[in-house]
Protein backbone atom coordinates (compact mmCIF):
# COMPACT_ATOMS: atom_id res chain seq x y z
CA UNK A 1 0.00 0.00 0.00
CA UNK A 2 1.40 3.32 -0.99
CA UNK A 3 1.46 6.07 1.61
CA UNK A 4 1.71 9.81 1.19
CA UNK A 5 4.55 11.33 3.18
CA UNK A 6 5.24 14.92 2.28
CA UNK A 7 8.33 14.84 4.54
CA UNK A 8 9.82 11.82 2.80
CA UNK A 9 13.59 12.11 2.77
CA UNK A 10 13.78 10.83 -0.82
CA UNK A 11 11.76 13.64 -2.39
CA UNK A 12 14.88 15.33 -3.72
CA UNK A 13 15.53 12.33 -5.97
CA UNK A 14 12.62 12.65 -8.37
CA UNK A 15 14.16 15.21 -10.72
CA UNK A 16 17.44 13.32 -10.98
CA UNK A 17 15.50 10.11 -11.55
CA UNK A 18 13.42 11.42 -14.45
CA UNK A 19 16.55 12.97 -15.99
CA UNK A 20 18.23 9.56 -15.68
CA UNK A 21 20.94 11.13 -13.53
CA UNK A 22 20.87 8.81 -10.54
CA UNK A 23 23.81 6.50 -10.04
CA UNK A 24 23.27 2.96 -11.24
CA UNK A 25 22.87 1.56 -7.74
CA UNK A 26 20.44 4.28 -6.74
CA UNK A 27 17.98 3.60 -9.53
CA UNK A 28 16.81 0.21 -8.32
CA UNK A 29 16.54 1.39 -4.73
CA UNK A 30 14.54 4.42 -5.78
CA UNK A 31 12.18 2.34 -7.90
CA UNK A 32 11.51 0.11 -4.93
CA UNK A 33 10.93 3.22 -2.84
CA UNK A 34 8.41 4.53 -5.37
CA UNK A 35 6.30 1.41 -4.87
CA UNK A 36 5.60 2.49 -1.30
CA UNK A 37 5.73 6.28 -1.42
CA UNK A 38 2.82 8.17 -2.92
CA UNK A 39 4.54 11.55 -2.49
CA UNK A 40 7.58 10.56 -4.52
CA UNK A 41 5.41 8.77 -7.08
CA UNK A 42 3.43 11.97 -7.51
CA UNK A 43 6.66 13.94 -7.96
CA UNK A 44 7.81 11.56 -10.67
CA UNK A 45 4.41 11.62 -12.38
CA UNK A 46 4.52 15.42 -12.43
CA UNK A 47 8.11 15.77 -13.64
CA UNK A 48 8.38 12.84 -16.08
CA UNK A 49 6.43 14.59 -18.87
CA UNK A 50 8.77 17.56 -18.57
CA UNK A 51 11.80 15.31 -18.95
CA UNK A 52 10.09 13.55 -21.87
CA UNK A 53 9.52 16.90 -23.54
CA UNK A 54 13.25 17.55 -23.57
CA UNK A 55 13.58 14.74 -26.11
CA UNK A 56 11.42 16.63 -28.56
CA UNK A 57 13.08 19.99 -27.96
CA UNK A 58 16.16 19.18 -30.03
CA UNK A 59 16.81 20.59 -33.51
CA UNK A 60 15.40 18.44 -36.26
CA UNK A 61 17.86 16.19 -38.05
CA UNK A 62 17.33 13.51 -40.66
CA UNK A 63 18.31 9.89 -40.26
CA UNK A 64 20.15 8.47 -43.25
CA UNK A 65 18.64 6.05 -45.73
CA UNK A 66 21.41 3.62 -44.82
CA UNK A 67 20.25 3.52 -41.22
CA UNK A 68 16.66 2.88 -42.28
CA UNK A 69 17.81 0.13 -44.63
CA UNK A 70 19.95 -1.55 -41.97
CA UNK A 71 17.13 -1.58 -39.47
CA UNK A 72 14.58 -2.91 -41.92
CA UNK A 73 16.95 -5.61 -43.19
CA UNK A 74 17.23 -7.00 -39.66
CA UNK A 75 13.52 -6.61 -39.01
CA UNK A 76 12.49 -8.34 -42.23
CA UNK A 77 14.86 -11.25 -41.71
CA UNK A 78 13.63 -11.80 -38.17
CA UNK A 79 9.99 -11.43 -39.23
CA UNK A 80 10.46 -14.09 -41.89
CA UNK A 81 11.88 -16.44 -39.30
CA UNK A 82 9.13 -15.74 -36.85
CA UNK A 83 6.42 -16.28 -39.44
CA UNK A 84 8.12 -19.43 -40.72
CA UNK A 85 8.33 -20.79 -37.20
CA UNK A 86 4.57 -20.77 -36.83
CA UNK A 87 3.95 -24.27 -38.11
CA UNK A 88 6.83 -25.72 -36.12
CA UNK A 89 6.09 -23.82 -32.97
CA UNK A 90 5.05 -26.83 -30.92
CA UNK A 91 7.61 -29.27 -32.26
CA UNK A 92 10.52 -29.90 -29.94
CA UNK A 93 13.98 -30.37 -31.31
CA UNK A 94 15.24 -33.93 -31.30
CA UNK A 95 18.12 -34.52 -28.95
CA UNK A 96 21.23 -36.50 -29.78
CA UNK A 97 21.15 -39.88 -28.11
CA UNK A 98 24.62 -39.92 -26.59
CA UNK A 99 24.37 -36.42 -25.35
CA UNK A 100 20.92 -37.12 -23.93
CA UNK A 101 22.35 -39.99 -21.91
CA UNK A 102 24.98 -37.73 -20.41
CA UNK A 103 22.90 -34.65 -19.77
CA UNK A 104 19.27 -35.60 -19.27
CA UNK A 105 18.34 -32.21 -17.90
CA UNK A 106 19.05 -30.65 -21.27
CA UNK A 107 16.64 -32.99 -23.00
CA UNK A 108 13.95 -32.27 -20.46
CA UNK A 109 14.45 -28.59 -20.98
CA UNK A 110 14.38 -28.88 -24.74
CA UNK A 111 11.13 -30.82 -24.68
CA UNK A 112 9.60 -28.37 -22.25
CA UNK A 113 10.48 -25.36 -24.36
CA UNK A 114 7.07 -24.43 -25.60
CA UNK A 115 7.55 -20.71 -25.15
CA UNK A 116 8.84 -18.96 -28.19
CA UNK A 117 9.87 -22.21 -29.82
CA UNK A 118 11.35 -20.93 -33.03
CA UNK A 119 13.27 -23.01 -35.47
CA UNK A 120 14.71 -21.68 -38.65
CA UNK A 121 17.68 -20.26 -40.42
CA UNK A 122 17.79 -17.22 -42.64
CA UNK A 123 20.61 -16.38 -44.94
CA UNK A 124 21.14 -12.71 -45.55
CA UNK A 125 23.04 -11.88 -48.66
CA UNK A 126 25.15 -8.92 -47.69
CA UNK A 127 26.66 -8.53 -51.12
CA UNK A 128 29.21 -10.29 -53.22
CA UNK A 129 32.13 -8.73 -51.35
CA UNK A 130 30.78 -9.33 -47.87
CA UNK A 131 30.52 -12.64 -46.04
CA UNK A 132 27.08 -14.19 -45.77
CA UNK A 133 25.24 -13.82 -42.49
CA UNK A 134 23.25 -16.75 -41.17
CA UNK A 135 20.57 -15.92 -38.64
CA UNK A 136 19.35 -18.80 -36.49
CA UNK A 137 16.40 -18.29 -34.20
CA UNK A 138 16.69 -20.00 -30.85
CA UNK A 139 14.36 -21.79 -28.51
CA UNK A 140 13.72 -19.62 -25.51
CA UNK A 141 12.33 -21.08 -22.31
CA UNK A 142 11.81 -17.85 -20.50
CA UNK A 143 8.97 -15.81 -19.22
CA UNK A 144 7.64 -13.28 -19.94
CA UNK A 145 6.10 -14.20 -23.22
CA UNK A 146 7.86 -12.44 -26.05
CA UNK A 147 11.42 -13.37 -25.14
CA UNK A 148 13.45 -13.86 -28.29
CA UNK A 149 16.94 -14.94 -29.20
CA UNK A 150 18.77 -15.20 -32.47
CA UNK A 151 22.25 -16.35 -33.33
CA UNK A 152 23.95 -14.37 -36.08
CA UNK A 153 26.89 -16.02 -37.84
CA UNK A 154 29.05 -14.05 -40.22
CA UNK A 155 32.11 -15.92 -41.38
CA UNK A 156 33.84 -17.23 -38.26
CA UNK A 157 32.15 -14.67 -36.03
CA UNK A 158 28.92 -15.39 -34.19
CA UNK A 159 26.82 -13.25 -31.91
CA UNK A 160 23.86 -14.23 -29.75
CA UNK A 161 21.27 -11.45 -29.53
CA UNK A 162 18.55 -11.84 -26.91
CA UNK A 163 15.62 -9.68 -25.92
CA UNK A 164 12.89 -9.86 -23.35
CA UNK A 165 14.76 -12.45 -21.30
CA UNK A 166 14.36 -12.46 -17.53
CA UNK A 167 17.18 -11.30 -15.32
CA UNK A 168 19.34 -14.18 -14.03
CA UNK A 169 18.54 -15.17 -10.45
CA UNK A 170 20.23 -13.11 -7.74
CA UNK A 171 23.85 -14.19 -7.38
CA UNK A 172 23.91 -15.85 -10.77
CA UNK A 173 24.91 -14.92 -14.29
CA UNK A 174 24.15 -16.30 -17.71
CA UNK A 175 26.81 -18.54 -19.23
CA UNK A 176 27.10 -19.53 -22.87
CA UNK A 177 27.93 -23.13 -23.83
CA UNK A 178 28.88 -24.87 -27.04
CA UNK A 179 27.58 -28.39 -27.59
CA UNK A 180 29.02 -30.79 -30.11
CA UNK A 181 27.21 -33.96 -31.09
CA UNK A 182 27.69 -36.71 -28.59
CA UNK A 183 29.70 -34.60 -26.19
CA UNK A 184 28.90 -32.72 -23.04
CA UNK A 185 28.47 -28.95 -23.46
CA UNK A 186 31.72 -27.02 -23.30
CA UNK A 187 31.88 -23.87 -21.20
CA UNK A 188 32.90 -20.59 -22.80
CA UNK A 189 34.23 -17.36 -21.38
CA UNK A 190 30.98 -15.61 -22.32
CA UNK A 191 29.27 -14.66 -19.06
CA UNK A 192 26.59 -12.02 -19.32
CA UNK A 193 23.61 -10.29 -17.80
CA UNK A 194 20.75 -8.56 -19.53
CA UNK A 195 19.47 -5.01 -19.42
CA UNK A 196 16.28 -4.11 -17.61
CA UNK A 197 14.54 -4.68 -20.91
CA UNK A 198 16.05 -8.16 -21.01
CA UNK A 199 18.37 -7.37 -23.89
CA UNK A 200 21.95 -8.50 -24.50
CA UNK A 201 24.34 -9.05 -27.38
CA UNK A 202 27.01 -11.62 -26.71
CA UNK A 203 29.94 -12.54 -28.91
CA UNK A 204 30.29 -16.30 -29.10
CA UNK A 205 33.90 -17.17 -28.29
CA UNK A 206 35.76 -20.01 -29.85
CA UNK A 207 35.42 -22.09 -32.98
CA UNK A 208 31.93 -23.11 -34.04
CA UNK A 209 33.21 -25.93 -36.24
CA UNK A 210 31.28 -29.05 -35.31
CA UNK A 211 29.13 -27.20 -32.84
CA UNK A 212 25.59 -28.54 -32.83
CA UNK A 213 23.98 -26.16 -30.38
CA UNK A 214 24.74 -22.89 -28.64
CA UNK A 215 23.11 -22.77 -25.21
CA UNK A 216 22.68 -20.47 -22.27
CA UNK A 217 22.21 -21.46 -18.65
CA UNK A 218 22.10 -19.51 -15.40
CA UNK A 219 25.21 -20.23 -13.34
CA UNK A 220 26.83 -18.95 -10.16
CA UNK A 221 28.81 -15.73 -10.60
CA UNK A 222 32.14 -16.58 -12.18
CA UNK A 223 30.61 -19.30 -14.29
CA UNK A 224 30.71 -23.08 -14.10
CA UNK A 225 32.78 -25.77 -15.77
CA UNK A 226 29.67 -27.86 -16.32
CA UNK A 227 26.03 -26.80 -16.45
CA UNK A 228 24.26 -26.69 -13.12
CA UNK A 229 20.86 -25.79 -14.50
CA UNK A 230 18.72 -26.44 -17.53
CA UNK A 231 19.26 -24.19 -20.53
CA UNK A 232 17.00 -21.23 -21.02
CA UNK A 233 18.15 -20.65 -24.60
CA UNK A 234 19.11 -23.22 -27.21
CA UNK A 235 20.14 -22.31 -30.75
CA UNK A 236 20.47 -25.38 -32.94
CA UNK A 237 22.84 -24.88 -35.84
CA UNK B 1 16.17 -19.29 -11.82
CA UNK B 2 13.76 -19.39 -14.72
CA UNK B 3 11.40 -22.23 -14.21
CA UNK B 4 10.53 -24.40 -17.17
CA UNK B 5 6.94 -25.37 -16.68
CA UNK B 6 5.01 -28.17 -18.33
CA UNK B 7 3.51 -27.55 -21.73
CA UNK B 8 0.06 -27.09 -20.26
CA UNK B 9 1.23 -23.95 -18.45
CA UNK B 10 2.91 -22.45 -21.44
CA UNK B 11 1.32 -19.43 -23.03
CA UNK B 12 -0.83 -20.49 -25.92
CA UNK B 13 -0.20 -19.25 -29.45
CA UNK B 14 -2.19 -16.16 -30.33
CA UNK B 15 -5.52 -16.86 -31.96
CA UNK B 16 -5.57 -16.19 -35.63
CA UNK B 17 -7.10 -12.78 -36.19
CA UNK B 18 -8.95 -11.70 -39.30
CA UNK B 19 -6.62 -10.87 -42.13
CA UNK B 20 -5.78 -7.19 -42.27
CA UNK B 21 -4.92 -5.21 -45.35
CA UNK B 22 -1.20 -4.67 -44.87
CA UNK B 23 -0.66 -2.43 -47.85
CA UNK B 24 1.53 0.53 -46.96
CA UNK B 25 -1.21 2.95 -48.00
CA UNK B 26 -3.64 1.39 -45.53
CA UNK B 27 -1.08 1.07 -42.78
CA UNK B 28 -0.12 4.72 -43.03
CA UNK B 29 -3.68 5.62 -42.05
CA UNK B 30 -3.46 3.67 -38.80
CA UNK B 31 -2.57 5.23 -35.46
CA UNK B 32 0.72 4.25 -33.85
CA UNK B 33 -1.08 2.20 -31.23
CA UNK B 34 -2.87 0.16 -33.90
CA UNK B 35 0.39 -0.37 -35.75
CA UNK B 36 2.03 -1.62 -32.57
CA UNK B 37 -0.59 -4.36 -32.35
CA UNK B 38 0.57 -5.53 -35.76
CA UNK B 39 4.21 -5.19 -34.74
CA UNK B 40 3.45 -7.57 -31.89
CA UNK B 41 2.33 -10.02 -34.58
CA UNK B 42 5.73 -9.65 -36.24
CA UNK B 43 4.47 -7.65 -39.20
CA UNK B 44 7.59 -5.98 -40.53
CA UNK B 45 5.65 -3.70 -42.86
CA UNK B 46 3.78 -2.21 -39.88
CA UNK B 47 7.04 -1.66 -38.07
CA UNK B 48 8.40 0.16 -41.11
CA UNK B 49 5.57 2.68 -40.92
CA UNK B 50 6.23 3.26 -37.21
CA UNK B 51 9.92 3.60 -37.90
CA UNK B 52 9.40 6.11 -40.70
CA UNK B 53 7.23 8.24 -38.44
CA UNK B 54 9.72 8.47 -35.62
CA UNK B 55 13.22 7.65 -36.85
CA UNK B 56 14.11 11.29 -37.48
CA UNK B 57 12.99 12.30 -33.98
CA UNK B 58 15.02 9.47 -32.48
CA UNK B 59 18.05 10.35 -34.56
CA UNK B 60 17.70 14.05 -33.71
CA UNK B 61 17.79 13.19 -30.01
CA UNK B 62 20.70 10.78 -30.32
CA UNK B 63 22.67 13.22 -32.45
CA UNK B 64 22.02 16.05 -30.01
CA UNK B 65 23.35 13.86 -27.20
CA UNK B 66 26.30 12.20 -28.89
CA UNK B 67 27.33 14.69 -31.55
CA UNK B 68 28.62 12.09 -33.99
CA UNK B 69 26.49 10.81 -36.80
CA UNK B 70 27.86 7.26 -36.88
CA UNK B 71 27.51 6.69 -33.15
CA UNK B 72 24.11 8.34 -33.08
CA UNK B 73 22.97 6.01 -35.87
CA UNK B 74 24.26 3.01 -33.93
CA UNK B 75 22.24 4.12 -30.92
CA UNK B 76 19.08 4.60 -32.98
CA UNK B 77 19.56 1.24 -34.67
CA UNK B 78 19.85 -0.44 -31.27
CA UNK B 79 16.79 1.40 -30.02
CA UNK B 80 14.64 0.56 -33.05
CA UNK B 81 15.60 -3.11 -33.01
CA UNK B 82 14.85 -3.19 -29.31
CA UNK B 83 11.44 -1.71 -30.12
CA UNK B 84 10.86 -4.39 -32.74
CA UNK B 85 11.89 -7.20 -30.43
CA UNK B 86 10.03 -5.99 -27.35
CA UNK B 87 7.02 -4.31 -28.92
CA UNK B 88 4.75 -6.62 -26.96
CA UNK B 89 5.66 -4.64 -23.87
CA UNK B 90 4.27 -1.40 -25.21
CA UNK B 91 1.53 -0.20 -22.89
CA UNK B 92 -0.52 2.60 -24.44
CA UNK B 93 -1.77 3.69 -21.01
CA UNK B 94 1.76 4.78 -20.16
CA UNK B 95 2.26 7.20 -23.00
CA UNK B 96 2.57 7.62 -26.72
CA UNK B 97 4.58 5.38 -29.01
CA UNK B 98 6.72 8.39 -29.88
CA UNK B 99 7.62 9.03 -26.26
CA UNK B 100 8.32 5.34 -25.78
CA UNK B 101 10.71 5.29 -28.73
CA UNK B 102 12.41 8.46 -27.57
CA UNK B 103 12.68 7.03 -24.07
CA UNK B 104 14.42 3.91 -25.39
CA UNK B 105 16.69 6.07 -27.55
CA UNK B 106 17.58 8.28 -24.59
CA UNK B 107 18.42 5.27 -22.42
CA UNK B 108 20.59 3.78 -25.17
CA UNK B 109 22.34 7.07 -25.78
CA UNK B 110 23.09 7.50 -22.07
CA UNK B 111 24.43 3.97 -21.99
CA UNK B 112 26.66 4.73 -24.98
CA UNK B 113 27.92 7.95 -23.43
CA UNK B 114 28.76 6.25 -20.17
CA UNK B 115 30.14 3.10 -21.78
CA UNK B 116 32.10 4.43 -24.70
CA UNK B 117 33.42 7.65 -23.25
CA UNK B 118 32.35 9.68 -26.26
CA UNK B 119 31.67 12.72 -24.15
CA UNK B 120 34.46 14.86 -25.50
CA UNK B 121 32.55 15.55 -28.66
CA UNK B 122 29.04 15.60 -27.31
CA UNK B 123 26.84 18.34 -25.94
CA UNK B 124 26.94 20.08 -29.24
CA UNK B 125 25.09 23.33 -28.93
CA UNK B 126 22.20 23.94 -31.28
CA UNK B 127 24.13 26.63 -33.06
CA UNK B 128 27.40 24.76 -33.13
CA UNK B 129 26.49 21.73 -35.15
CA UNK B 130 29.34 20.99 -37.48
CA UNK B 131 27.02 19.68 -40.12
CA UNK B 132 23.53 20.94 -40.66
CA UNK B 133 21.13 18.08 -40.80
CA UNK B 134 17.95 20.03 -41.13
CA UNK B 135 15.34 18.62 -43.43
CA UNK B 136 12.81 20.64 -45.36
CA UNK B 137 9.47 20.88 -43.61
CA UNK B 138 7.36 18.45 -45.54
CA UNK B 139 4.10 18.20 -43.68
CA UNK B 140 1.91 20.26 -41.40
CA UNK B 141 2.56 17.75 -38.62
CA UNK B 142 6.29 18.28 -38.93
CA UNK B 143 5.83 22.03 -38.90
CA UNK B 144 3.79 21.77 -35.71
CA UNK B 145 6.44 19.56 -34.13
CA UNK B 146 9.14 22.05 -34.98
CA UNK B 147 7.13 24.90 -33.52
CA UNK B 148 6.68 22.83 -30.40
CA UNK B 149 10.38 22.07 -30.26
CA UNK B 150 11.16 25.77 -30.50
CA UNK B 151 8.75 26.49 -27.65
CA UNK B 152 10.37 23.79 -25.55
CA UNK B 153 13.85 25.14 -26.23
CA UNK B 154 12.60 28.58 -25.37
CA UNK B 155 11.16 27.30 -22.08
CA UNK B 156 14.48 25.65 -21.26
CA UNK B 157 16.35 28.81 -22.24
CA UNK B 158 14.24 30.95 -19.95
CA UNK B 159 15.40 29.08 -16.87
CA UNK B 160 18.19 30.54 -14.76
CA UNK B 161 21.46 29.50 -16.38
CA UNK B 162 22.54 27.33 -13.46
CA UNK B 163 19.33 25.30 -13.72
CA UNK B 164 19.58 24.91 -17.50
CA UNK B 165 23.17 23.79 -17.06
CA UNK B 166 22.48 20.89 -14.70
CA UNK B 167 19.45 19.75 -16.68
CA UNK B 168 21.39 19.74 -19.94
CA UNK B 169 24.40 18.00 -18.41
CA UNK B 170 22.13 15.31 -17.01
CA UNK B 171 19.65 14.78 -19.81
CA UNK B 172 21.73 15.47 -22.90
CA UNK B 173 25.17 14.79 -21.46
CA UNK B 174 24.34 11.57 -19.64
CA UNK B 175 26.16 12.67 -16.51
CA UNK B 176 24.98 11.49 -13.11
CA UNK B 177 24.25 13.98 -10.35
CA UNK B 178 27.45 12.90 -8.61
CA UNK B 179 29.51 13.61 -11.73
CA UNK B 180 27.83 16.97 -12.22
CA UNK B 181 28.48 17.94 -8.60
CA UNK B 182 32.16 17.09 -9.00
CA UNK B 183 32.37 18.87 -12.35
CA UNK B 184 30.81 22.08 -11.02
CA UNK B 185 32.31 21.77 -7.55
CA UNK B 186 28.89 21.90 -5.93
CA UNK B 187 27.25 19.84 -3.19
CA UNK B 188 25.11 17.03 -4.59
CA UNK B 189 22.07 18.50 -2.83
CA UNK B 190 22.53 21.76 -4.71
CA UNK B 191 22.68 19.94 -8.03
CA UNK B 192 19.52 17.98 -7.26
CA UNK B 193 17.81 21.14 -6.07
CA UNK B 194 18.62 22.96 -9.30
CA UNK B 195 17.33 20.04 -11.31
CA UNK B 196 14.07 20.01 -9.40
CA UNK B 197 13.57 23.77 -9.53
CA UNK B 198 14.33 23.84 -13.24
CA UNK B 199 11.93 21.05 -14.11
CA UNK B 200 9.20 22.54 -11.91
CA UNK B 201 9.55 25.89 -13.66
CA UNK B 202 9.50 24.24 -17.06
CA UNK B 203 6.40 22.36 -16.01
CA UNK B 204 4.65 25.61 -15.21
CA UNK B 205 5.78 27.22 -18.45
CA UNK B 206 4.76 24.26 -20.57
CA UNK B 207 1.38 24.04 -18.86
CA UNK B 208 0.80 27.60 -20.00
CA UNK B 209 1.82 26.73 -23.53
CA UNK B 210 -0.27 23.53 -23.40
CA UNK B 211 2.70 21.61 -24.75
CA UNK B 212 2.34 18.84 -22.17
CA UNK B 213 -0.61 16.67 -23.06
Amino acid sequence: MSRYDSDCGERGQAAAYVLQALERGEVERYREHLDGCAACSADVARLQPVADSLATSVPHAVASQELRARVMASVRSEAELLHAAGAAADRPEPARARWRARRPQFLIAAVAMGVGLLIGVAVIDTGSQAPTTHVTSAQVASLPLGAKAVLRQTGSHAELVVSGVSQPPRGEIYELWLARAGAAPEPTSALFGVTRAGDASVNVPGDLAGVHQVMVTAEPLGGSSHPTSSPIIVATL
Amino acid sequence: MIDLKPDTDMPKPLKVKPRIDLSPAKLRKLADEELMELVCRNEAVAFEVVMERHVDAAFSLAYRMIGRRSLAEDVVQEALLSLWRTGARYDRSRGSVRNWILGITHHRAVDALRRDGVRTSKNVSDEGLGERLEAPERTDAEAVRRDEARELRSALGELPAEQTQVIELAYFGGFTHTEIAAMLDLPIGTVKGRMRLGLEKMRGRLDTLEVLR
